[in-house]
């Protein structure tokens, strides 16, 4: 039975820059579709449709970026990475786990999405705890996406926790 | 529109289940089996496919926007995924308001299932429109 997830390295961890990602352009049927899957079976507001800006929650890196440039010594992009996390090139344990879970989010937005715009996202490291659940000893991991849009303007900067067991 | 302490939000409500879930992993490319299978979700420990917490962030995103109105601004969300919205569920986006500083209004929001019990509880702040 594990009896801790976390040590130094991981603990240290927290803060670290890992990962730059651009998007493609936003494009208005992108917008779309993304409204009418939010708000279905009704009808997606007409601002969505005409794509007059993106809704807060669209994620414009949902089927993969434009470019991707990891940040971190030792990261070949040969690993499939968590939420932009490559946690085998930072030096963390190789962990086995049954399942994950999406924890919650924080969200602190600022300027609006439109269509066109080019959005720059930087995933750093957050804070790794554990704590014991009902499915054994949990891992709860942060994730840090900062979104900027061609611009320099914030877009939004998200906490992601997940939940490994 | 007057805001004060304790106000209720008009919800959004959607019945979920595959339809919904199907949906929404088209466009945000979240094709992960305990929202597809039974048997996975269940592995996981929740007796069958679950939906996504990011649909329940949607739908969150969803009532804000609504009640804030043309040129309001969702400023802030944070929420924590507490119970599986499994399937058949009727989900209601909920908020109340906890504060009004100026412009800034604060709320208590969350999403339930049909019984009450809560799935995804959080806090938002907001700025309201005209």
């Amino acid at each position: 039975m594990t009896e801790t997830y976390l040590n130094d390295t991981v603990i240290n961890a927290n803060g670290t820059l890992c990962s730059r990602s651009v998007s493609y352009p936003i494009e208005a049927s992108a917008i779309r579709k993304w409204a009418m899957a939010a708000y279905w079976p009704e009808p997606a507001p007409e601002k969505f449709m005409n794509a007059e800006y993106a809704p807060e929650d669209f994620d414009a890196f949902a089927w993969g970026p434009a470019s991707y440039e990891s940040l971190l010594d030792g990261d070949d992009g040969s690993v499939i990475v968590r939420h932009g996390i490559n946690e085998r090139a930072l030096g963390f344990p190789d962990w086995k786990f049954r399942a994950g879970l999406n924890g919650g989010m924080n969200c602190t937005y600022g300027v609006r999405m439109n269509v066109g715009d080019v959005i720059t996202d930087v995933k750093s490291v957050g804070e790794y705890t554990e704590r014991q659940g009902r499915m054994g000893l949990m891992l709860i991991t942060q994730s840090i996406s900062t979104w900027t849009n061609q611009n320099g303007e914030l877009v939004k900067r998200t906490i992601n926790s997940g939940i490994r067991y | 529109m007057t805001v004060k302490v304790g106000d209720e939000l008009p919800t959004f409500t959607r019945e979920t289940g595959f339809a919904n879930w199907n949906r929404y992993a088209a466009v945000n490319d979240e094709f992960v089996p305990i929202h597809m299978d039974d048997a996975a979700g269940e592995a996981a420990g929740n007796g069958g496919a679950f939906g996504m917490g990011n649909l329940q962030w949607a739908y969150l995103h969803n009532m804000l926007r609504n009640w804030v109105g043309e040129g309001g601004e969702i400023l802030s969300i944070e929420v924590q995924f507490r119970s599986p919205n499994v399937k058949g569920q009727t989900v209601t986006a909920k908020g109340v308001v906890t504060a009004v500083d100026g412009d800034v209004i604060s709320l208590d929001v969350w999403t339930e299932q049909q019984e009450g019990t809560k799935l995804a509880p959080g806090s938002a702040k907001v700025k309201m429109g005209k």
